[in-house]
């Protein structure tokens, strides 16, 4: 056998809660900047939650300055973009109404018509069901936190489940405000990205959990700290080991999965990261502030 | 092979076996086959195959509203039969209010009105009456129209010649729509933006003076010309005969008037033409679809055959989609798109492309870095990882699932994570054969202990796709259903396969001791 496992140490000692406090800080700056984004630049909101047309063209000897000038002519609110490579096009319309967007999608294509050869796809949604997607994408996440709480809670001790509100709530700011910086398009296929994220960082948060409850058992002496410390330590390669293979599923989704899944899987990337981050150096760490050992109740 | 009970070797291997011969009619993808076997493929989303998606509401406003002149006309034939005379109607949103001159009669015209229209709420308040429509009246209504629209919007579409549409009714006043390869929805789109209500109406060429001040008297009403907005016909209320007696209409070519649509009455809707024709010799017949006059030719002999043309400046396609609709018939309220998503098969081809790939660079990733890790191991997991990816397209073929392309993302997430249950129970050996030098009891203990946060760490990502797929709509849907259906899979390799796989190597391998 030539496992490379070997590299990583069975029992590694690293202290991570030593370094607590320090991250402690940056994150909760980072929520702070995460709400504070959200609330004045927002979401680049796509046109499930902003409502809209959208249309994806293939062109040919056309710049994409050529069709906008064609098209901004005609509208004033028509936003162009290359899509992957410079031959498609994305064209996006702002509309009030749903009859005038159904008109505005044939005038689109009658303008340019002889500039393309394929009208790849063409959405649009209404005001109506875009505030209903919105509201039912909240719903969804809330929903699923509350659900995953529920289930924390009753396979651990209530602290647990504190532990991982907190790394959970961490977690989605987190990532929206990294959304928000990048300018990453939220969508309905972003919604569920978070909500995977949710459930990948429970995932991780709960196999580390699982050997701090097998630890407190077994190690009745031990100062909760090391105890905490050592348990991080017991799952350290799997944690890395997890994050990694899903993290290359991800990156190969990203730099070839094509341009229309792109947003979700960097939304996914992201999310990894930041769930792997906080299963150790928050949730962990948001269980010390209790000062428990429910093994000590029972004795 | 010991320590390795039979019954148990039976169910892995032939779980296995089904997990890879139900994928092959998905991966060999015969689009037409009519095999029973063959049958079983994945079926693909219109992301993916390409074509429309509509999402259609109906206007029940505009219902409700003309059930209110309904009222308003019901009550002047009522208080004109009692001889009561009426000083004002207020028509609010979900009410009318009849004022009457004198409160002496008012009771009896509640109770004819009652008699027409029972259901509605009554209120006599002094000299006024309020009628009101109320929820309960209002949701016969909803679902009637609802109904309707669905059975005529299912008309339409079979007779535009789409293939294996999907219709159906979607939350309290929608209509979802999936019309696979159907790439540019604006034909289908035109045929249900039409209600299509046809009726026949006598023309009013005696009152002039109402015409000239826009102004219709009681029974009649004022319509405007289909291609002339100024044109402007006066016609009596109460249509002759309408669309709901034709049984056929047809697009034909007169050599006088050029295209046009010919119809048929049935035997009701006949007679009713016949007797019309006989007696209004010499006037005008407005033809009026949809709120406008298409054509109002004189009546120059009685019409009993029950049979006609329409006529107007319809060009070859206009007069065979307007006998389409007037075969399916009239919608009951107009439809409004709220949400349309159409892609082409060229996007759906390359989307399907790029999920491939994605895949297999993403496995062959994975399982490199697997063995690079764990060695032998890691290839043991990497066998139960592959077996894993057939037996999630066996399941999405067998239960008729939609793959969409978040869906293909999520089997590319699912590669990723699932040999997440694989490194928990690794890790959990190498723990172990710390502690003890029995081989067999190293791997059983390391299965065991590593059993309850697989499970624990799997029912998180099960609730959060659980709760994606009942509050998710279309395509997202796809991703929560393979997402579960992978981590499902992923539980049942690591936990049976990779055990099985474990104990066959050391079983063959005759490892004196292990070292992870």
């Amino acid at each position: 056998m030539f496992g490379l496992n070997k590299i990583i140490p069975v029992e590694p000692n690293i202290n991570f809660l030593g370094l607590r406090r320090n991250f402690l800080i940056f994150s909760i700056l980072a929520m702070l900047i995460s709400i504070v984004l959200l609330s004045i630049k927002g979401l680049n909101l796509g046109i499930d939650f902003k409502g809209g047309t959208l249309i994806e063209v293939s062109t040919k000897n056309t710049s994409i300055g050529e069709l906008r000038e064609i098209l901004s002519s005609s509208y004033s609110d028509v936003s162009l973009q290359e899509f992957g490579n410079e031959n498609i096009i994305l064209i996006r319309l702002q509309n009030k109404s749903n009859q005038e967007s159904i008109e505005t999608v044939n005038s689109v294509k009658n303008l340019i018509q002889d500039k393309v050869v394929e009208f790849r796809r063409s959405e649009f949604v209404g005001p109506t069901i875009s505030s209903e997607l919105l509201f039912r994408g909240f719903q969804a996440v809330s929903f699923a936190l509350i659900a995953i709480l529920i289930y924390i809670w009753l396979r651990f001790e209530w602290q647990f489940g504190f532990g991982a509100v907190v790394a959970l709530t961490h977690d989605v700011l987190f990532t929206l405000g990294l959304l928000s910086i990048l300018n990453v398009e939220f969508s309905l296929a972003t919604i569920a990205a978070i909500l995977t994220i949710a459930g990948y960082s429970i995932n991780d948060t709960v196999v580390i959990f699982d050997r701090v409850r097998e630890n407190l058992r077994k190690y009745k002496k031990l100062e909760l700290v090391d105890l905490f410390n050592l348990s991080v330590n017991n799952t350290l390669s799997r944690t890395i080991m997890t994050s990694l293979t899903t993290l290359l599923a991800l990156v190969s989704l990203f730099i070839f999965g094509g341009e229309v899944i792109r947003p979700f899987a960097l939304t996914m990337i992201i999310g990894v990261i930041i769930g792997t981050y906080s299963s150790v150096f928050i949730a962990v760490p948001t269980l010390l502030i209790f000062k428990f050992r429910p093994q000590d109740e029972d004795d | 092979m010991k320590n390795y009970p039979i019954w148990k070797s039976f169910t892995v291997i032939s779980l296995v076996l089904l997990g890879i011969i139900f994928a092959i009619p998905s991966i060999i993808y015969d689009e037409n086959s009519e095999n029973w076997f063959l049958k079983n493929k994945i079926n693909l989303g219109l992301d993916l195959q390409g074509g429309s998606y509509l999402l259609l509401e109906v206007q029940l406003d505009v219902l409700y509203k003309e059930e209110l002149d309904n009222f308003v006309d019901s009550v002047r034939l009522i208080s004109r039969d009692q001889t009561v005379k009426i000083e004002k109607i207020d028509i609010k949103e979900n009410e009318v209010v009849v004022f009457f001159s004198n409160k002496e009669k008012i009771k009896n015209i509640r109770d004819d009105f009652f008699q027409m229209y029972r259901g509605v709420t009554l209120q006599i308040i002094s000299n006024k009456l309020s009628i009101q429509l109320n929820d309960e009246y209002r949701k016969i209504i909803q679902d009637s129209a609802i109904k309707q629209s669905l059975e005529i919007v299912r008309k339409r579409i079979d007779e535009s010649g789409t293939k294996e549409p999907l219709i159906q009714r979607s939350g309290k006043k929608r209509i979802l729509l999936q019309l696979p390869g159907v790439k540019d929805p604006e034909r289908i789109k035109d045929l249900l933006g039409k209600t299509a209500k046809l009726t026949f109406h006598i023309v009013d060429s005696d009152s002039i003076s109402a015409l000239q001040n826009n102004l219709a008297p009681f029974g009649k009403i004022i319509v405007p010309d289909m291609y002339d907005e100024n044109t402007k016909y006066l016609l009596d209320k109460r249509a002759v005969v309408g669309g709901e007696n034709l049984v056929d209409a047809k697009g034909s070519f007169d050599q006088t008037e050029g295209h046009a649509v010919s119809f048929r009455f049935d035997t009701e809707g006949a007679q009713k033409f016949g007797k019309v024709t006989t007696n209004n010799i010499g006037k005008n017949l407005a033809v009026v679809l949809d709120g406008v006059v298409i054509t109002a030719p004189r009546i120059s002999s009685a019409i009993t055959g029950g049979s006609g043309i329409i006529t107007g400046n319809f060009n070859a396609q206009e007069a065979s989609d307007l006998a389409v609709l007037l075969r399916a018939g009239a919608l009951p309220a107009p439809l409004e798109i709220v949400e349309e998503r159409s892609v082409g098969a060229g996007l759906g081809a390359d989307s399907i492309a790029a999920g491939q790939i994605a895949a297999i660079i993403g496995m062959v990733l994975v399982c490199v870095f697997m063995i690079l890790i764990y060695g032998t191991f890691g290839a043991l997991a990497n066998v139960s990882l592959i077996v894993n990816l057939f037996i999630i397209i066996s399941l999405l073929g067998t239960i008729g699932a939609t793959l969409t392309l978040p869906g293909i993302a999520g089997i590319v997430l699912t590669i990723g994570m699932a040999v997440d249950a694989n490194v928990l129970i690794f890790e959990r050996i190498k723990e172990e054969s710390l502690k003890q030098t029995k081989v067999f009891q190293i791997v059983k203990n390391g299965f065991d202990r590593a059993m309850s946060t697989i499970l624990d760490a799997n029912i998180t990502t099960l609730i959060a796709a659980v709760l994606l797929f009942a509050f998710g709509s279309g395509p997202i849907r796809g991703f929560s259903i393979t997402l579960s259906l992978g981590v499902i899979a992923s539980m049942f390799t690591a936990l049976m396969l990779t055990n099985f796989l474990v104990y066959v190597y050391l079983s063959f391998a005759n490892k004196k001791e292990l070292k992870l």
